[in-house]
């Protein structure tokens, strides 16, 4: 029986100005008919490249150094470019991370379905709108023929992605590539479209590569897992195994840094005095203006009690308001309502004094924006110094705590990986010596493994100094490793504040069901 | 595109309109210290100072001048031309007619050879066509239009004689000759509009061609030429509206250059001769008019231009 | 300032611009002592004499060197240019950056306004500005500076903008840094990028408009030996001395294309990301 991809000794070099780079080293990969084959591996892992090279897609600079890439009997590298068009799409598919981005905004929903459709099943016009109804339908999208009509940015990412998946699968094709499908959603829709992959798999019996870096997610998709480290196959085992029992040491190190709720990081308790105490916080962005209305508030009203040395968890989707409700703490968005911290009323921007300044520090999301890229990092961490008191020469100890070497100082943030600018962020955090830190979702852009290397750090530096945070995520299974409260944030408003073993109780709200049955614990 | 943004952007071009009255009032009457001093020059008598003063309302406070003449404006009235003691206004507007006609012309040889030749030079982006194509465009934005005017009338009209040096003929008396004395004042204005419009046609290009919905469309299995014309032009051409209209403004300032050099009648010509014979309603009038085109040709162009690209939600 | 001079000659583009602008540099520093002839010494005999030994690039109407008014003529053309450009720049940036901080309405009200007075060609503003102020070299470099501030104001208030919205900015203030320090060392360093070269290409268009307003009259007067005074001179004699022409069109073509040269390779230079 043929398989329906075949990779054998695959080596792929790109050309740089510093001479050729080898990204990936004789993969050698098979997915039987109707087989889902997850390829996972962290940035820099290759897992893009090889998406594209199965496409033919690749940059001007790549070298295909040695082995072969067939689509059932086809050899993919000997194809031209005609036989080419011919296989996209027909034969090969694929389903990229950004449905945002991968849809023609000028073009109608119907228009870019039925394209392929006439391309690849020989339809007239009118029998691929019935089509295209019928699959968009299918894929569980209310109102299909209305949207049809629409524009990309009518509807929304969860829609989108529908609507990418059903044109893949309408064309028919024996494999799909998912390249990272559900990343830019948020947790509860991407769930839901696994659960619609999964049916779909079933009832067409298409193959699937499934590319991601979330090792978790890809054992719930998959029947077999390979791991990609570097360029390197590591490992290859059925889904079921690799998290039970994982074989080679990158596998295993991946394993453990993946969160799992019931293996619990923290044990001590907060100590009883409350440290902050936020109440009827509600933060309004843009007022109206002559011809249109205000927009809704971020936050409707909320409050939250932080305790000295306490990890309060925050969790949300995009649109939350979490993130406002950080701003709105540490001064960078307007609010009403009243703060208290240390016996000190704050109802403003401008009660904020030195000491409130010092004593809550918030650390940001993208290590890339929140360092300026024209100070090198000494100047970056002799601010804090220079605020609250502190010699110039405690920069080295600085970074020792961070665990980077001192010589760092003198660098400037491009050279640094973004683990790195993110500790760099942390060490300027705790240069002040806070009470209490907030982590606004500060490890969502790093790879899993350098996310449980950072959390692994905070939890040292709170053990060091005592200090509180307040830990904003979407990842449930994370947040509750770590805190001893957590609360749980819809539209402005929160629905629920419990504490961390509480979770698996009866009573938590509906919505907190559904974020935990959109993040299971992978089983192993 | 509601019709509330359609108001709002007519009163944004209302508000531009007397934004620029103002400046050029100011700039015209306000700002010499003695208006009259330097309009009748050194030698004037005072008696024809006084004398000219009182007509011009010299005396009154700021606001009051301005306000008389605004008014008139409003009503169509654009004063008396001190030069040729005829009403400023449809002298004006006749000249303007002539100076459309060139912009118009210019605009639409740039769109024929502009547009495409950008695509080109993005489809074969880093081959020859492009090298050449991108050197043709720096050397058009670094030559002054004077400069290109008077290389072209010394190649084309004094060495080989294919056309007149200057002057002109309404087409609508003599097709022919009129559009042979069009020639190369249209062709000197459509160089450095050309320049500028293929190259930002040819960046527009690229950026699209990067973008991930053309891949996606080619990972679709899509015909190269589909994948062109479908998607990748339609989004493309998108912000060449944007693109000439700005570029109106510059047709405006380089039309005074060029109507010098070759004795076009038009707006440019007649401010420049408002200028250097220091006649003050017609520099108001000619100015004002200019700007005021400027104006209305950003808004039109705005509006055509959230009609066709429909991401742009304006409530 | 090294590192940067390093980067920009990486580039071709970079390359030829920085060699163009230094030769343009010595012009204007040693032309006079460098040219064969006094540009006014005037001779008779030679008048429109081709380019040859005697005069490199040809005589003109009164038998003045061509190649000798080229070279004393880059100090009234270019330099002044510079000026422009700067002062334009400067007045553009405080509206700019000032617009930005202030945000709101406030910024809006400012800019819908600046938008309107961009609507007034740059030629013809530097037209009624100078008409009121009078003819001269003095007055059109004022007239060239008012004429650019307005697009200046945009390019600048676009870059602040976007670098107050980055979480440096917002890190900054978190901290309680006061805004002085915001401004000048956080949001500054990282908007001159943008600022150093908008104004580097737009000293090209200064040079073309200050070459302009003296082909008009209206700018430099003779006779000084401006290069756009050289071309609205020549113009007469185009047939017997086309030189005369093209040799200071020339020169105003490549000065235009130096700066526009050395503004896209420093756009790359000053990209700190660009390592290669």
């Amino acid at each position: 029986m043929t398989s329906a991809l075949s990779i054998q000794d695959y080596t792929l070099d790109y050309v740089t100005s510093a001479g050729p780079v080898r990204v990936l080293h004789d993969i050698s990969l098979q997915i039987g008919p109707g087989e889902v084959l997850g390829l996972v591996g962290e940035s820099g892992s290759g897992k893009s490249s090889l998406a594209w090279a199965l496409m033919r897609h690749l940059p001007g600079n790549a070298r295909e150094v040695a082995g072969s890439l067939r689509l059932g009997d086809i050899d993919l590298q000997r194809l031209s470019p005609r036989e080419l068009t011919r296989i996209r799409g027909r034969r090969l598919g694929m389903v990229f991370q950004d449905p945002s981005t991968s849809l023609n905004p000028t073009l109608t929903i119907g228009r870019q379905i039925t394209e392929a459709l006439i391309q690849h099943r020989g339809l007239k016009q009118r029998d691929a709108d019935a089509l295209a109804i019928d699959l968009l339908g299918h894929v569980d999208l209310n109102n299909p023929a209305a949207i049809m009509r629409r524009y990309p940015h009518e509807i929304s990412g969860g829609e989108k992605q529908r609507v990418v998946i059903a044109t893949a699968f309408g064309c028919q094709p024996d494999v799909i590539l998912f390249d990272e499908p559900t990343t830019a959603l948020d947790v509860i829709t991407g769930a839901r479209i696994l659960e619609l992959f999964a049916r779909l798999r079933r009832e067409t019996g298409v193959a699937a590569l499934y590319i991601s870096h979330d090792l978790a997610l890809v054992t719930r998709v998959a029947d077999r897992v390979a791991v990609l480290e570097r360029g390197r196959l590591v490992e290859q085992a059925p889904a079921a195994d690799i998290f039970r029992a994982p074989r080679h040491a990158n596998t295993r190190a991946l394993v453990d840094a993946v969160p799992r709720p019931e293996r619990r990081l923290v044990h001590d308790k907060p100590r009883d005095q409350v440290l902050l105490a936020a109440s009827e916080i509600e933060v309004q962005y843009g007022s109206g203006g002559l011809f249109r209305d205000a927009p809704p508030p971020a936050t409707k009203k909320i409050g939250l009690e932080i305790r000295g040395g306490e990890i309060l968890g925050l969790v949300g989707e995009s649109g939350s308001g979490k993130s406002s409700m950080a701003r709105a703490l540490t001064g960078l968005a307007r609010f009403s309502g009243k703060i208290s911290f240390d016996e000190h009323e704050i109802r403003g921007m401008r009660d904020m004094n030195a000491a409130y300044r010092r004593d809550v520090q918030i650390i940001f999301q993208h290590p890339d924006s929140s360092l300026n890229p024209r100070h090198r990092i000494d100047e970056i961490l002799s601010r804090p110094l220079k605020l609250y008191g502190g010699q110039l020469g405690d920069i080295p100890s600085l970074l020792d705590q961070v665990r980077l070497p001192a010589s760092y100082a003198n660098r400037w943030p491009h050279q640094l990986s973004g683990g790195e600018k993110q500790r760099i962020a942390i060490a300027r955090a705790f240069a002040a010596r806070p009470k209490l830190v907030i982590c606004d979702e500060i490890t969502a852009p790093l790879d899993v493994s350098v996310q449980a290397q950072i959390v692994e750090l905070l939890l040292a530096l709170r053990e060091e100094t005592g200090t509180a945070f307040l830990f904003i995520t979407h990842d449930l299974n994370l947040i509750r490793q770590i805190a001893h409260r957590i609360a749980v944030m819809r539209r402005g408003e929160m629905v629920d504040l419990l504490p961390a073993e509480d979770f698996d109780a009866d009573h938590v709200h509906p919505y907190t069901r559904e974020l935990m049955a959109a993040s299971p614990v992978p089983v192993g | 595109m509601s019709l509330a943004w359609f108001v709002r952007r007519l009163m944004l071009m209302v508000y531009t309109v007397i934004v620029v009255s103002i400046l050029v009032f100011a700039i015209t009457q306000i700002l010499p210290a003695d208006a009259a001093q330097s309009l009748l020059g050194e030698n004037a008598t005072p008696e024809a100072l006084s004398a000219l003063r009182s007509k011009l309302g010299l005396g009154d406070p700021t606001w009051l001048q301005y306000a008389r003449w605004a008014g008139h404006v409003f009503t169509g009235d654009f004063g008396i031309s001190m030069r040729t003691s005829l009403p400023v206004g449809p002298e004006m507007l006749m000249a303007l007619s002539r100076s459309l006609l060139l912009a118009v012309s210019a605009i639409l040889v740039t769109l024929a050879v502009a547009v495409p030749l950008g695509v080109v030079a993005a489809l074969r982006q880093g081959r020859l066509t492009d090298t050449g194509v991108s050197l043709i465009a720096y050397l058009g934005v670094s030559l002054p239009e004077f400069v290109t005017a008077t290389l072209f009338a010394l190649l084309l009209a004094d060495t080989l004689h294919w056309l007149p040096a200057t002057g002109y003929v309404s087409p609508l008396e003599n097709f022919g000759d009129g559009i042979r004395h069009l020639v190369l004042p249209v062709l000197t204005v459509s160089v450095i509009l050309v320049a500028h419009v293929m190259r930002m046609m040819r960046s527009e290009t690229l950026d699209v061609l990067k973008s991930d919905y053309i891949r996606a469309a080619r990972l679709k299995g899509l015909p190269e030429r589909t994948v062109l014309f479908r998607h990748a032009l339609r989004n493309a051409l998108l912000p060449v509206v944007t693109i000439i209209a700005l570029d109106v403004g510059y047709l405006l300032g380089g039309i005074i250059v060029i109507e010098e050099i070759f004795a076009i009648p038009g707006i440019g010509r007649a401010l420049m001769v408002a200028i250097t014979t220091r006649d003050l309603p017609s520099i108001q009038a000619g100015a004002l008019i200019m700007a005021a085109t400027y104006a209305v040709t950003n808004t039109f162009a705005d509006m055509a231009y959230a009609f066709l690209d429909r991401r742009i939600r304006y409530d | 300032m090294t590192e940067l001079l390093i980067r920009l000659l990486r580039r071709p583009q970079g390359f030829v611009g920085v060699v163009l602008l230094a030769l343009i540099v010595a012009a204007c520093l040693f032309g006079p002592a460098l040219a064969p002839y006094a540009p006014e010494k005037i001779d008779f005999l030679g008048r429109f004499r081709a380019p040859g030994w005697q005069n490199w690039l040809g005589a003109d109407q009164f038998g003045r060197d061509v190649l000798s008014r080229l070279m004393v003529g880059a100090r009234s053309t270019v330099p002044l240019a510079v000026i422009a450009t700067f002062a334009g720049s400067a007045a553009g940036a405080i509206i700019g950056v000032g617009s930005a901080y202030l945000g709101g309405r406030t910024d809006e009200a400012i800019m819908r306004t600046n938008d309107a007075v961009m609507a007034i060609p740059g030629l013809l503003m530097a037209l009624l500005l100078v008409s009121t102020l009078g003819n001269g070299s003095g007055n059109a470099v004022i007239a060239i500076a008012v004429a650019f501030a307005p697009g200046m104001a945009r390019v600048t208030r676009s870059a602040a903008l976007n670098v107050r919205n980055q979480d440096y900015v917002k890190a900054a203030i978190a901290r309680g840094e006061g805004a002085p320090w915001i401004i000048f060392r956080e949001m500054l360093p990282n908007v001159m990028a943008p600022i150093v070269i908008e104004s580097t290409i737009r000293v090209s268009f200064a040079v073309m408009l200050f070459a302009t307003l003296s082909f008009l009259g209206v700018g430099a007067q003779p006779p000084a030996s401006e290069w756009g005074l050289m071309v609205a001179d020549a113009r007469q004699y185009m047939h017997q001395a086309p030189w005369g022409l093209i040799a200071p069109s020339a020169a105003i073509a490549l000065t235009a294309i130096a700066f526009n040269l050395v503004g896209d390779g420093l756009r790359d230079a000053l990209n700190p990301k660009d390592e290669r």
